[in-house]
């Protein structure tokens, strides 16, 4: 796409600058949409769904008068700079926030609405909410579809996928948790029900009900031991349980026959215990049990009374409706607190029977609890929505706290405006003065604030697993690291701590949403899981990208329904139950039946006119039909229109077509009741009377991005794969290409990359080249010095010296003149160089260092000057090690200077640095061998650049890697990349008579080489043939952060504990490593009593301490100074010190002093004991007469 | 007094002018009001460890 903004390339670089035009980054951006989409969901509809949910009514304490607050016309902006300078353009890029530490974030405004209940006019005043930070690559980032070209103008990656915001100049990202799928009943048994309160089981239906504006409660429906139901919901932080025969009498009008006989329904004598039998004869007397309890117990008969009796409990807590009746009371628990998701009472009738059914099953045991934690009955919270909820919150805080100052307002009676006038509620602008003093900013402030600390401060309960720990750092150490932060989800802070393993389990259920293999070993592990790159998570978005009309979408599913022979749910007509017919919930609300025999037809339908492009059923509906069963999942259709699920495609069978017409997207939920054929070989064990209806695209559809790039994971050892995927997170890459415009705290680059010869089809198709991870190293696999040996590695000096493997971290630090020294300082502050001191050369004039130069550890390279004390502070540079000013950049923050100092560390490979292949395979180079003294090959003469120790691999079965070696090896004598795709063979029915192997073997052999990838190589020492072949060829290496220059620590003598005068710890501080108890031992089985001694002692806390013999003690000891000096110093002589002299302060002599030799920590010990009143005595003796020594 | 530092030159971060800046001077490019400057390489001469 021409662009006139972009400068035009400097010399003929045209075709380079084709290729950036041409490269394709949807597969990548596609990745990052659940985050963008959600964000812009809000930014476009979310919003002013919040704002028509939010209304607050201030009552005037005498006169009752009303006035009625609302927020309408939400505006968000693009990001723009506060200009002071007119000239400066003046909208704002990311790439100015990172450097400049800003936030990115744009002016947040809206209509507060005022209207006095006694008049009609509406009075708007547009109030200021604050810079709402933004999204990158969101709809209102000023980033939002730029071509590759125009990115990389704007100082960005070419790929630029956003999904992250940047705060302060850091990027970070929210962490998207999973939740319980929303609106659908889980039958759930927990121990921690039964302690609710007396009577309580363990069983219970729990649904989580989400409002339009993605808030949430929970409701659970508590199974009683008498056989009664309690339906608990959350008001103000508080669970509280009512009878749910007084909730079913109180939604609509009813009476007991009806609710008998909806409540039965699903009991019919005619089955006794077939397939699909749901109801028990013991329904039927519970159903009794729950009308009695209404009827007999509490004496209500009528849906009045009911009411009546729910507001008069209610009414206390509902301070709002503090004055108002029961009924309305009532009325507003019903709407707000209970299934809130369905705003018609009859629907939550009928939920909360169809809810008892269920719970009545789960107890009779003619269905099974459902599992929260499988993938099944979860979705995940996306970073939209988290915000949407907070926001909305902080909205309502903001609301209340006006609120009351409106009332104290009205209590003081205190004078407004200039003017004085004695403020009137009546008057439109006093209200307006007083709203004002609550400054509206704070709402913006407030989201920024989350984002940085991760943690939601709000009074109001959020119905959220956690509250802190939201956010992360998306950090750049390379490629895929960052890629991962997007693309993972996490359980929940809640279940770290927990002692069961359970949650952590892999279940079949999330095959082909969350990757098994790319997950962390350790802490974390099963908990913080990856999605494979297939899945997607639905969103407000449809296919087009409009804003989906949910209203639409559910009217024309219910046509659809009907017309197939569903029955819908109307009043007054009992809903039958399984087996005969299914019941129908459409996003958790019940819309009528289907016979159990038409139901495989309904679901086939529904499915094809999914798939059809006609888009009267949207792409990603969820069919999840839950068929018939012996005792199973409880049965229904239940079908998901919903947003925040997880949804894949898959191919289905039913409907022929020859290109992707037939990819269906399918969730979780519905999953579990499908049959799909994954082409592994085999046909997963199916049976032939279950015939597939589906089928999976790829079988790598079950891994993640990072797991895909394993080259031939099918013929490693499984954990194998996962430690690769640990490690290519860790890896020192090509991380940025824009690192001369960034300023993050730490960078790693790897100078020489290369792209991997072996490659599988998702590096293409990712664009991996942009940012590459590691070098072709030719590796050898052999014992060579015994320097190979325990998985270290012997790397090639040459090929060291030639770039293999260099890199350099860049690290910055930030000098900010705002913040620096204390308030009064600040302000007279500038950088300059004092002139005092000239030898300082590191220091240019300007007070800042020169651009390219050395600095070494402690040296200083920044001046401050403070023009009021007229004093220089010198800021020195820390560590260990040297470092190159590789950049200073100088910008200004509140009209004081602030540098920002880059330093450039270079690190090529020193022995102790680690690196990995790409299976899991690590090492720490043990020897940089002189290219001379490596073996050589007898054919091409080639020294290998990496010699690692056979010993690595029967254990580890890692036979990719020796896969990719013969390949590489072929790749490279051909002159092509070679394609190592996992379970290829599988796929392409055609490769499977020649073997894996013999394809690779070929390649070789037609060049000449050896088959299976061996040579002879001959000893660089002695020039004689090593006795056997050696298995050579290039292998993909990368090269890991952890580096000795970061990690070494190495002390004699250094700073000691203040108190204890023992060596500190900590490499930062020149601390050494303990030596522990069990270090201790092994020195003491060994009787090496007197290197014991001095590690433990004379290399710790030795100390001399002075004891009164007389009295024991050591610390009544005092030095008296000798009075004068009897002697005049002669100048030239050096001063002769008088000896000091010690005396005990208890017996006033210094007669009995004696020297002995202790810890220091028994020094202070006796300190300690005195200033607790316990008197330390030490008996001394000679060492030949050892009595024992008393206290 | 100290006599006044001499000036050191930056360049412009948007638009790349050379700027030459006194200790006391407001940061920012002269042609085109941007606020991020970066200092020029020295000209004094480096070494580097050759090793």
């Amino acid at each position: 796409m021409p662009d006139k903004e972009t400068r035009e390339p400097i010399n003929n670089l045209t075709k380079q600058s084709n290729s950036l035009d041409n490269l394709n980054f949807d597969a990548l951006k596609v990745l990052f949409k659940p985050h963008i989409e959600s964000f812009d969901h809000l930014i476009e509809a979310g919003m002013e769904t919040i704002f028509k949910s939010i209304k607050l009514v201030v009552v005037h304490p005498t006169t009752f008068q009303k006035l009625i607050i609302t927020l309408e016309a939400p505006k968000i902006l693009s990001p723009q700079k506060d200009g002071i300078a007119k000239t400066t353009r003046k909208t704002l890029y990311p790439f100015e926030c990172r450097q400049a530490k800003l936030t990115y974030s744009g002016r947040f405004t809206a209509d507060v609405c005022f209207k006095y209940d006694d008049s009609e006019a509406i009075l708007r005043e547009n109030f200021n909410f604050g810079q709402f930070p933004i999204m990158l690559q969101s709809k209102r980032c000023n980033l939002r579809d730029f071509p590759p070209r125009k990115l990389v103008s704007y100082k960005e990656e070419a790929s630029e996928m956003g999904g992250y915001f940047i705060v302060n100049g850091l990027e970070r990202c929210i962490r998207p948790i999973i939740l319980p799928k929303r609106n659908y009943p889980m039958s759930t048994v927990r121990s921690s029900f039964s302690e609710r309160r007396e009577g309580y089981t363990d069983k219970a239906v729990v649904i989580r009900c989400v409002r339009a504006d993605q808030t949430s409660l929970t409701v659970k429906l508590y199974h009683l031991r008498n056989g009664s139901a309690r339906l608990g919901f959350w008001i103000h932080g508080r669970e509280y349980m009512l009878p749910v025969g007084i909730l079913l009498k109180a939604l609509i009008d009813t009476t007991d026959r009806e609710i008998y006989a909806n409540l039965t329904s699903c009991y019919s004598e005619k089955y006794e215990k077939g397939k699909g039998v749901v109801g028990t004869q013991l329904v039927g007397e519970r159903a009794k049990i729950i009308l009695d309890e209404v009827c007999e117990v509490s004496k209500k008969f009528t849906r009045l009374e009911c009411l009546e009796y729910i507001g008069e409990h209610f009414q206390p807590i509902m301070h709002e409706l503090r004055n108002e009746s029961h009924y309305t009371v009532a009325d507003d628990v019903l709407k707000n607190y209970i299934f809130v998701h369905l705003e018609n009472n009859f629907d939550k009738f009928n939920l909360l029977i169809f809810m008892l059914q269920k719970l009545f099953s789960l107890v009779d045991q003619t269905s099974v609890p459902d599992n929260p934690d499988s993938l099944q009955n979860q979705e995940v919270l996306l970073p939209g929505h988290l915000i949407t909820i907070y926001l909305k919150a902080k909205l309502e805080e903001w609301l209340a706290k006006g609120k009351t100052l409106l009332l104290d307002e009205i209590k003081r009676g205190g004078k407004i405006g200039k003017i004085g006038e004695k403020f009137d509620f009546r008057k439109f602008h006093h209200v307006k003065k007083v709203l004002e003093k609550n400054h509206a900013s704070g709402v913006g402030k407030a989201i920024e604030s989350m984002l940085t600390t991760g943690r939601l401060a709000t009074s109001i309960p959020l119905d959220l697993p956690q509250t802190s720990g939201l956010t992360l750092q998306a950090e750049r150490l390379n490629f895929l690291r960052f890629l991962s932060h997007f693309r993972h989800v996490h359980r929940g802070a809640l279940f770290a701590g927990l002692r069961t393993t359970t949650v952590r389990k892999l279940l079949p259920e999330s095959w082909g949403f969350l990757c098994p293999v790319h997950t962390p070993d350790g802490g974390p592990c099963g908990l913080l899981n990856h999605m494979t790159h297939t899945c997607r998570i639905t969103s407000f978005y449809d296919s087009q990208g409009k804003v989906k009309n949910y209203y639409k979408i559910k009217l024309s599913i219910l046509n659809i329904l009907i017309e197939i022979g569903m029955t819908q749910s109307l009043p007054k007509i009992f809903l039958p139950g399984p087996p005969e017919v299914l019941t129908v919930l459409l996003d958790g609300c019940i819309v009528g039946y289907i016979p159990s025999t038409e139901v495989e037809k309904v679901v086939a339908h529904i499915r094809e006119l999914k798939v059809s492009s006609a888009a009267v059923i949207p792409d990603d509906l969820e069919v999840g039909y839950v068929p018939l069963s012996m005792g199973g999942a409880y049965p229904g259709l239940y079908l998901f229109t919903s947003p925040s699920r997880f949804i894949r495609p898959v191919r289905n069978l039913s409907i022929p077509s020859n290109g992707n017409e037939n990819i269906e997207l399918i969730g979780p939920f519905e999953q579990v009741f499908m049959e799909i054929r994954c082409p592994d070989g085999g046909d997963g064990g199916r049976k032939s009377s279950f015939p597939a209806t589906h089928e999976e695209i790829h079988p790598t559809g079950m891994l993640s991005v990072v797991a895909n790039l394993t080259p031939w994971s099918d013929h490693n050892q499984s954990p194998r794969n996962m430690y690769q995927c640990q490690m290519a997170k860790q890896t020192m890459a090509f991380s940025s290409q824009t690192i001369q415009h960034r300023a993050d705290q730490k960078l790693y680059h790897l100078q020489t990359p290369q792209t991997p010869i072996v490659r599988t089809s998702a590096y293409t198709e990712y664009n991996i080249d942009e940012f590459p991870t590691g070098t072709n190293a030719i590796v050898a696999v052999l014992a060579y010095t015994g320097y190979d040996m325990e998985d270290a590695m012997i790397l090639n000096k040459s090929s060291v010296e030639r770039g293999m493997f260099h890199g350099q971290i860049y690290q910055t630090e930030t000098i900010d003149l705002t913040e620096l020294g204390s308030q009064a300082e600040r302000s007279s502050t500038i950088f300059r160089k004092s002139n005092l001191d000239k030898g300082c050369h590191s220091i240019d004039s300007d007070g800042l260092p020169h651009v390219g130069q050395m600095i070494g550890p402690d040296e200083p390279y920044c001046s401050i000057y403070n023009e009021v004390t007229n004093k220089t502070r010198l800021i020195r540079k820390k560590g260990t090690e040297p470092a190159y000013i590789d950049c200073v950049a100088v910008d200004l923050k509140k009209h004081r200077r602030k540098a920002n100092i880059r330093f450039r560390h270079p690190r090529n490979p020193i022995i102790g640095d680690k690196f990995s292949s790409r299976h899991g395979q690590k090492g720490v180079c043990s020897q940089l061998w002189p290219d001379i003294d490596m073996p050589f090959s007898g054919n091409t003469g080639m020294r290998p650049d990496l010699i690692i120790n056979p010993h690595a691999f029967p254990s580890r079965m890692t036979i990719a890697m020796l896969l990719e070696s013969v390949a590489a090896k072929g790749g490279s004598l051909h002159g092509k990349f070679k394609d190592a795709t996992p379970f290829r063979s599988s796929v392409e029915p055609g490769s499977k008579s020649a073997s894996l192997v013999d394809e690779l073997g070929d390649m070789l052999k037609e060049k000449g080489f050896n088959y299976h990838g061996c040579e002879v190589l001959y000893s660089g020492v002695y020039g004689t043939e090593l006795t056997c072949e050696i298995f050579i060829g290039p292998v993909y290496y990368q090269r890991l952060r952890h580096m000795v220059s970061d990690k070494y620590q190495v002390r004699s003598t250094g700073t000691v504990d203040q108190i204890t005068r023992q060596p500190i710890k900590g490499r930062k501080r020149g601390g050494g490593i303990r030596f522990g108890e069990m270090e201790r031992d092994s020195l003491l089985a060994h009787g090496a009593a007197y290197l014991l001694h001095d590690r433990l002692h004379t290399c710790s806390d030795y100390h001399i301490a002075d004891v009164c013999s007389i009295c024991g003690s050591m610390l009544s000891t005092t030095f008296i100074e000798p009075q004068k000096r009897p002697v005049r110093d002669i100048p030239g002589i050096p001063v002769r010190r008088a000896p000091r002299k010690v005396t005990c302060h208890a017996c006033q002599t210094s007669k009995g002093m004696e020297t002995v030799a202790m810890p220091y920590i028994f020094r202070y010990l006796a300190a300690e004991l005195a200033a607790m009143n316990i008197k330390m005595t030490l008996k001394l003796s000679n060492g030949a007469n050892v009595s024992d020594t008393g206290v | 007094m100290d006599p006044l530092p001499e000036p050191v030159s930056y360049l412009c971060g948007d638009c790349g002018v050379e700027n030459t800046l006194k200790s006391g001077d407001v940061i920012q490019c002269r042609d085109c009001g941007y606020r991020i400057l970066y200092k020029k390489r020295t000209r004094r001469i480096v070494q580097y460890e050759a090793r």
